[in-house]
């Protein structure tokens, strides 16, 4: 339904506002009399979430720029005025939704407070949670980019050591401090477990898994 | 099909082209096309053959090993051996599979859930109510598959010999308990200390 969504034009009579900042939606064509910065906006986010669409779709063996223009609706000139290329514009896709990621988590173990014990489960359902509504982004976060493509490998191993420190640091919280290195290991069996469970294109499973990667993350450390 | 594992793991799946292929083995296009669909269904089939290599090699491995822990530990050596002395075969099979394309990609699923059935075999050994979840094995071969990319793509294979006492820990902690892991990580640092030279010699 992404591919739709993508494309689809502002609901007649809903403002801007409305649907939000950063709301996907192909704004009318020709004067409209919107603001340039609003506009580009709007594209830029366009292209981004066309390009977790695409990466979805077509994995990183297939993706090409064409692609991604075809599915957020703008022409490559646009493109192009917005990115160097396919691998700036996945880059710029991949850092924005590792940092909502990331907030995601921080968000819910700030919520439930240090002295609950419990932080570092809550903070894997957040992650659950957050991969499951957004099936590409799954695939995007998880998927390992191929390493010519130096800056989306140094953003995934960043993503890594980041997802690495919180579980350190929400485990130092409990008392329990891990082998240098080790959870560095343990994150990145969860992320090929995320890859191989949303591979299928439903991550919904991915819900579901919490109660298991809760328990494969903790019980060694 | 050697070729195209090479081409993929010298210059990347995306540039690894007919003619860059074809750049290895020799021949020409027209013997390419008789054999093969396309470029992908080249790569599928060469990764078909050389991860059930690899496989059948690394489960040999574990069999002679006294116990399921001396076999991980096996295995995980003779795969090492395997990716510091064939990178650029090691760097097909691991990293670009999963950029090849739906095919290969299958084959590679195939695989793992296969490494993950051999690691269950620890389940004899555990008690039913200390079952560890249904998804250890592919979350144990995902933490050592992430860790051999890791290394290949950082162009710097014989580093995965340091990951040995940590793999060894995730392995041995997913299926039973913090201490036994941790006596894991030590019996493997202890022989990494032991054995560095020789390790790493053959290596190179």
């Amino acid at each position: 339904m992404t591919r739709l969504r993508l494309v689809a034009t502002a609901p007649e009579g809903a403002s801007t506002a409305e649907l939000g900042p950063m709301a996907p939606v192909r704004l009318p064509p020709g004067r409209h009399g919107l603001p340039a910065d609003l506009v580009r906006a709007n594209q830029r986010q366009r292209m981004l979430e066309a390009a977790a669409a695409a990466l979805a779709e077509q994995g990183y063996g297939r993706v090409t720029a064409a692609g991604v223009t075809e599915l957020a609706g703008v022409s490559s000139r646009t493109f192009y005025q917005h990115f160097e290329d396919l691998w700036a514009c996945l880059l710029a896709a991949y850092e924005t939704e590792a940092a909502r990621l990331c907030e995601a988590i921080e968000g819910a173990c700030a919520a439930v407070g240090v002295d609950d014990g419990d932080g570092a489960r809550v903070g894997i359902a957040a992650a659950l949670d957050f991969l499951a509504s957004e099936p590409t982004v799954a695939r995007l976060l998880s998927a390992e980019p191929p390493p010519q493509v130096t800056v989306l490998a140094a953003a995934r191993r960043e993503l890594a050591e980041r997802l690495s420190g919180m579980l350190r640091r929400v485990l130092a919280e409990g008392g329990t401090t891990p082998l240098p290195g080790l959870e560095r290991r343990l994150i990145g069996a969860a992320l090929a477990l995320v890859a191989a469970r949303s591979a299928g294109g439903d991550p919904r499973p991915l819900r579901e898994l919490e109660p298991e990667l809760s328990e494969l993350l903790l019980v060694s450390l | 099909m050697e070729a195209v594992l090479v081409a993929a793991g010298e210059v990347g799946y995306r540039e690894a082209s007919v003619r860059a292929i074809l750049e290895h083995s020799g021949g020409h296009r027209a013997q390419f096309y008789r054999h093969f669909e396309s470029r992908e269904d080249c790569f599928a089939q060469a990764y078909a053959t050389w991860a059930q290599r690899l496989c059948v090699d690394l489960l040999e491995a574990a069999a002679s090993a006294p116990g399921w822990e001396a076999g991980v530990r096996a295995a995980l050596v003779d795969l090492f051996r395997f990716v510091t002395r064939r990178p650029a075969i090691a760097r097909a099979l691991f990293v670009e599979v999963q950029i090849a394309g739906e095919p290969a990609l299958a084959r590679h699923e195939a695989m793992v859930e296969r490494a993950a059935a051999a690691l269950d075999a620890a389940r004899l050994e555990i008690e039913p109510d200390l079952a560890p979840p249904e998804a250890t094995g592919v979350f144990v071969v995902g933490g050592i598959e992430s860790c051999v990319c890791e290394a290949l793509s950082a162009g710097d294979p014989n580093r995965i010999w340091e990951a040995l006492p940590e793999l060894m820990h995730l392995a041995v902690g997913s299926y039973f308990d913090k201490e036994a892991a941790e006596a894991a990580f030590e019996e493997a640092s202890i022989m990494l200390e032991r054995d560095r030279a020789t390790l790493l010699g053959e290596a190179g």
